[in-house]
């Protein structure tokens, strides 16, 4: 057996505001970490090459794909999944995602929902172009992305109205 | 026959039509759904050793060393499957094949299952593959139709003695008086590429085998649990009730996951050894190997056209290439024939299928099933026939459509179009797309020399599967798809409760029924519980039940309808008898039912409920008790099999594409500067959620038409096993899609319903095809084989090749 097989590592990652700590194998990704041990199932899997954006969490505030970080790095980090999403803009995201009918199977909407997260925290104002470019890591296989994109601009028009 | 009856079934017009709310959407904004990976479970962890050769012999098989390591708990072999299953049944195919759900003996290509090993974790199960000693000796192999037919190809099953699985042609109509009549017949050759609506979630299951009952209690993210239900008890020889299958919510299915059942079957014989429950996630990478994909195919067409513009007749030799597996070989060349004649009046059409085997990956249903290839090779066509005539290919296409005065119209092979107005969709589409507009443009862009192309395409989005054709080869009536089931109730509080025999994987389906079932009891969606877990202990499944072939608006739609309208019934004459009115004078709302003009006197869901089930003394003397029912529907159109006049389906949406791009000549790139869809879809139960599957399947297709293809090497090696060499659609390379609508109520459903899950996928790869065509015209290139590559483009315009 690989010493990869055998090593272990007992990580403290602080999930959504509360530290989870258990030992695992050492070659455990965060994206598995999150859902077994955390119990944070919202947090998907799609791919095993980084490229469908299913498994996104917030860590340390950036929206990262937790199926690139082993569950050891994330150890004394902070991350947010997407139930435990609470920037300002996420009620008025949650709320156009179901007016414009933003999902099907529902199986990329925690990783858009979070991705989507992150671009209107740090630009509340996306025209459509940058929010397609900030969802493109995002696969969606369902929906054509339309009604997600219209989605995300209607929630940052919300929000520009609340700040008026 | 007129079955359109939304008076009947209606009681109130509040919810059917509206863009209601999905009843589905909270779980997955809060991360709450339960996938299949995310339900409680105990188990062990099944992996999956799978063939790195496209074809070899397999000389032995040593498990020992696994089963020496202590978190495996058992191991099954392509043997075991051998003497404890029987071989996989194929639909269609008729010559004496035999395979199983792993490889014995041999294997036929990469990814092909060969050792299925359970162990007490997924790290320790996946560690245990490298401990299984498989000898091979690779034999010579074939990627393409063409080298599987050549002479001297390696057979790929050794008990035939060809790679031809299925052949037969299927025609009607005066095809040799067309040939005759015809001024000029358009002669030209097509491929597209394998490709996949790969489901965001890949195949998930577990399985537990209860030693005492000796019931294997399966748990799958299947899109069609009736048939896998059938696949595997006949496989393993245990009655019905020895398996029971479930399925939770599934994120995505498009087809694809019509074939998980093989591997619940591996997941069966190893439960049993392991003792315990087990579960498997298949990786993407799996998914990508044989998990599984539409076939590519070659398409030879023939258009013989008459000197007034009129298509005369349609053939098409097509042959798929169906990979090595044998269970829906055919499908994609048999599905086809009876629309293949498009929204046209082409009164003869001929389909040459084959059906050819490799040592590419399995095939199975993927969203359109055939009908985008053949959309594809017929839209060409159509085009190419415009251009020899000097004719607008928009004018040339109205020409030969099926007028609405001809409706419902038969086509040669005997497929109903019940409704429609096609030559209206185009107008309004042509509107919609600004196409008069373009072509100026197009104008000025080429005086510029720039690359702007303007395509058309015109598709029938079939819905219902009549799955006879099945039979049509093997002349027995074995499959039917056009029936589902359904149990409605009132539960003694009053709440109403909904379950069917098929399920839902992204389509909206819960919050559509409720939708229905509120206006007809005159309640809301808030009232009604619609039951998303499928259980075949409980759920009141057909044979050929589930989520395919666009069936559900008609026929899940219909079983709903069908089992609250007797509930309705019923409620109607108790109510009657309870307060002592007519029934005629009773009118539904609010969770009761009242006597019109008369407040005082009503009585609500909940105690009509109490007295079925409980005061049942209070029932009138010949009344059962119970307010549930359970109904089973069929469309009554469906033919019985007969090779002279079939329906393969249905309904039959309708809708045209414009589509407007931009070639970059220095990059081979191209750039949408326009895609406008009117379509057709008959009455609309929730118009956001038709919406959505207009246009997710549309972009399905842009990803087949631009980007997606599993490409193997000439020895059928696959090159493109992850997201990072098999591209799809992202949300910034896909275009904006503008959509209209047509309502042509269907006269053969109740509410007037059609298709709409597929009409996307059928219709644009062909309009997309179209357009590039049309950019590259001042080069000559023709575009006759998808995707639709840069590198593709740039060679054309460099030295004039074909696409
Ligand atoms: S699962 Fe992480 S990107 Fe696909
Ligand atoms: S809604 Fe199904 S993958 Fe996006």
């Amino acid at each position: 057996m690989t010493d990869l097989g055998t090593r272990t590592a007992t990580p403290t990652v602080r999930v959504n505001g509360e530290d989870v700590t258990g030992e695992v194998p050492a070659r455990m990704l965060l994206v598995h970490y999150l859902r077994e041990n955390a119990g944070r199932t919202g947090v998907h899997v799609g791919c095993d090459s980084g490229n469908c954006g299913a498994c996104t969490v917030l860590l340390d505030g950036a929206p990262v794909k937790s199926c690139m970080v082993l569950a050891a790095q994330a150890s004394g980090r902070e991350v947010t999944t997407v139930d435990g999403l609470d920037a300002p803009c996420v009620p008025a995201l949650r709320r156009a995602f179901v007016e414009h009918a933003a999902i099907q199977c529902g199986y990329c909407t925690p990783g858009m929902l979070t991705n989507a997260t992150a671009l209107l925290r740090d630009d509340p104002h996306p025209d459509e172009d940058a929010i397609r470019a900030a969802l493109k890591g995002n696969l969606c296989m369902c929906t054509g992305y339309q009604q997600i994109v219209d989605a995300v601009a209607a929630a940052a028009a919300e929000g520009e109205e609340a700040s008026r | 026959m007129t079955i359109y009856a939304p008076d009947r079934v209606l009681a109130a017009s509040n919810w059917v039509g509206r863009r209601a709310p999905r009843k589905e959407d909270a779980r997955h904004l809060y991360g709450r759904a339960r996938f299949l990976d995310d339900l409680p479970f105990e188990g062990g962890a099944i992996a999956i050793l799978r063939s790195p050769h496209p074809h070899a012999r397999i000389v032995s098989v040593d498990t020992s060393r696994a089963l020496a390591d202590p978190r495996v708990l058992a191991v099954v072999t392509g043997e075991d499957v051998r003497r404890e299953t029987s071989p996989v049944a194929s639909r269609s195919v008729t010559a004496p094949v035999t395979q199983y759900v792993m490889a014995v003996d041999k294997v036929r290509w990469v990814g092909e299952p060969v050792v299925a090993i359970a162990a007490v974790d997924m790290f320790a199960a996946k560690d245990a593959l490298d401990l299984v000693d498989v000898e091979y000796e690779p034999l010579p192999s074939v990627a393409d139709v063409d080298a599987a037919l050549a002479g001297d190809a390696p057979l790929i099953y050794d008990d035939i003695d060809s790679n031809v699985l299925v052949h037969d042609e299927i025609a009607h109509g005066p095809m040799a008086q067309a040939f005759d009549d015809a001024a000029f017949v358009v002669r030209e050759t097509y491929r597209v590429g394998r490709f996949s609506s790969t489901p965001l979630e890949p195949y998930a299951l577990t399985v537990a085998y209860d030693a005492n009952n000796e019931v294997y209690d399966v748990v799958a993210n299947d899109q069609q649990p009736a048939r896998s239900i059938g696949n595997i008890t006949k496989a393993l020889g245990v009655p019905t009730a020895n398996v029971r299958l479930s399925v939770p919510e599934s994120g995505g299915s498009f087809g694809i996951k019509l074939a998980i059942w093989p591997y619940a079957l591996i997941g069966c014989l190893l439960a049993k050894r392991a003792g315990r429950p087990l579960k498997w996630i298949q990786t993407r990478t799996e998914h990508m190997l044989g998990g599984t994909h539409t076939p590519d195919v070659k398409m030879e067409m023939e258009l013989p056209v008459g000197a007034d513009g009129k298509i005369l007749a349609m053939r098409l030799r097509s042959k798929e290439n169906d990979g090595a597996f044998i269970h829906t070989a055919g499908i994609y060349g048999l599905i086809k024939f009876a629309t293949a004649v498009g929204p046209y009046t082409i009164g003869a059409a001929s389909i040459d299928l084959m059906s050819v085997v490799t040592n590419r990956g399995p095939v199975v249903q993927n969203r359109g099933v055939g009908k985008p290839a053949m959309t594809f090779a017929l839209e060409r066509s159509v085009d190419r026939a415009a251009r020899r005539l000097g004719m607008d290919p928009a004018e040339f296409r109205l020409r030969n459509m099926v007028p609405p005065e001809a409706m419902p119209y038969t086509t040669p092979a005997g497929e109903i179009y019940e409704s429609g107005d096609y030559p209206e969709t185009m107008r309004r589409a042509l509107e919609l797309g600004r196409y008069r507009e373009f072509r100026e443009k197009q104008a000025v862009a080429r005086a510029e020399g720039r690359l702007l192309g303007i395509g058309l395409s015109a598709g029938i989005e079939p819905g219902t599967s009549n799955i006879g054709y099945y039979s049509l080869l093997k002349g027995t009536t074995d499959y039917n798809g056009s029936s589902e089931g359904a149990v409605v109730g009132i539960e003694v509080d009053g709440q109403v409760t909904v379950r069917t025999g098929s399920v839902d994987t992204g389509q909206g389906h819960e919050t559509t029924i409720c939708q229905v079932v509120a206006d007809m009891l005159g309640i809301t969606p808030e009232d009604i519980s619609f039951d998303t877990f499928f259980d075949s202990t409980r759920s009141p499944y057909t044979g050929q039940s589930g989520a395919y072939s666009n069936r559900f608006n008609d026929v899940e739609v219909g079983a709903v309808i069908t089992a609250t309208e007797r509930v309705r019934a019923k409620v109607r004459t108790l109510a009657a008898y309870l307060l002592e009115a007519k029934e005629e004078d009773l009118v539904l709302g609010d969770r009761a039912v009242h006597v019109a003009g008369d407040a005082s006197r009503s009585v609500a869901f909940g105690e009509l409920a109490k007295v079925a089930y409980n005061k049942v003394v209070l029932l009138p003397p010949d009344m059962e008790p119970g307010l549930r029912v359970m109904a089973y529907y069929r469309n009554p159109m469906a033919k019985p099999p007969d090779r002279g006049d079939f329906n393969v389906q249905l309904t039959h949406s309708n809708s045209v594409h414009v589509v407007v791009v931009e070639v970059d000549k220095g990059t081979g790139m191209l750039d949408f500067l326009k895609y406008a869809i009117v379509h057709d879809c008959g009455r609309q139960l929730n118009p956001a959620v038709v919406e959505g599957m207009a246009i997710g399947s549309t972009v399905h297709g842009i990803g087949g038409a631009l980007l997606e293809e599993f490409q193997y090497d000439d020895a059928a090696n696959p090159l493109a096993t992850s997201f990072q060499t098999y591209l799809k659609p992202v949300a910034q390379t896909v275009p904006r899609i503008e959509l209209g609508h047509l309502e042509s109520p269907c006269p053969y459903t109740l509410l007037g319903t059609k298709a709409t899950g597929e009409g996307g996928s059928i219709t644009s790869l062909a309009a997309i095809g179209n357009a590039v065509e049309d950019a590259l015209s001042p080069y000559g290139v023709q575009v006759n084989s998808l995707p639709i590559t840069p590198e593709k483009i740039l060679r054309g315009i460099r030295d004039g090749a074909p696409v």
